[in-house]
């Protein structure tokens, strides 16, 4: 887990402008789950995981996913934009301790 | 000078009057729902009360496309993705993508909010499935209009131990 925080962001190698690109990404998080006592009752803790992602481009919020611990270790997100500008795109993961992790990708035309 | 003025409050009511409309009738996330956790350990018809409150659900099916395998061999990574074929202008756009997988003690997995600026209604993530049963996804347009898909997924290995 010493990756902790390291965050992935891929946009699409050739982009014209107007193209609505898809955009992958993914955050290694260990995403804690629920733990149970040998009685199956839920162990009362302060789980970590991720529980808000937010995306912009352009200064603008294109995407804001919230999310459980019913999401995968390491969560993996893809979502689109319209690609207007040349700009950056930018993704913050958010856990449930305060950690904040974030990767950006720049968007250029060819 | 009186005229100015009285031209300035009533524009200035106009303004109050289309956000007092709007604020009473954009369905949204009020206020209230966001202050509560989104995933609650309950069970899925709850959890559909919870966000929804009994809202008419229209048939997705040709309009939302869920894509989910047929068998996960790993319930701990089962890649999902949502699309709608719906207008994503600012006038009419898709504002609120859930993803709900039936049979986890979460079941809420995922909301994603979009801006227009989304270009088109996408999202895909990477889910756990505790065991076999339904994924569902739940479209909500900006005009409060829902639409749901489901599919059942077997699951061969659990992804949520305990």
């Amino acid at each position: 887990m010493a990756e902790i925080g390291k965050v992935r962001i891929r946009v699409p190698s050739s982009i014209k402008a107007g193209d609505v690109i898809q955009v992958r990404t993914l955050v290694i998080h260990p995403m804690e789950r629920v733990e149970r006592d040998p009685q199956g009752r839920i162990v009362r803790k302060r789980y970590n995981y991720v529980n808000r992602v937010v995306v912009t481009y352009l200064g603008r919020t294109v995407a804001t996913f919230e999310t459980t611990q019913s999401v995968s270790e390491n969560p993996f997100f893809s979502f689109t934009l319209r690609a207007t500008a040349p700009g950056r795109v930018r993704v913050q993961f958010f856990d449930t301790r305060g950690g904040v992790w974030e990767g950006t990708a720049d968007i250029t035309f060819s | 000078m009186t005229e100015i003025s009285r031209r300035a409050l009533l524009e200035r009511l106009g303004v109050l009057g289309v956000a007092a409309i709007a604020g009473g009738f954009i369905p949204g996330t009020p206020a209230g729902a966001a202050a509560q956790p989104l995933g609650l350990h309950e069970k899925v018809d709850d959890a559909i009360a919870r966000l929804f409150g009994g809202r008419p659900m229209k048939d997705g099916r040709g309009t939302v496309t869920l894509q989910v395998p047929l068998i996960a061999e790993n319930g701990a990574v089962v890649p999902v993705s949502v699309g709608a074929d719906l207008p994503m202008a600012p006038t009419s756009w898709v504002r609120h993508v859930y993803i709900v997988a039936d049979r986890n003690r979460i079941p809420v997995v995922t909301r994603v909010t979009l801006a227009p600026e989304a270009g088109r209604a996408f999202v895909g993530a990477n889910i756990r499935l505790g065991e076999t049963g339904d994924v569902r996804a739940i479209v909500e347009q900006s005009d409060g209009t829902l639409w749901q898909v489901r599919r059942e997924v077997r699951v061969t290995v659990s992804g949520c131990g305990g």
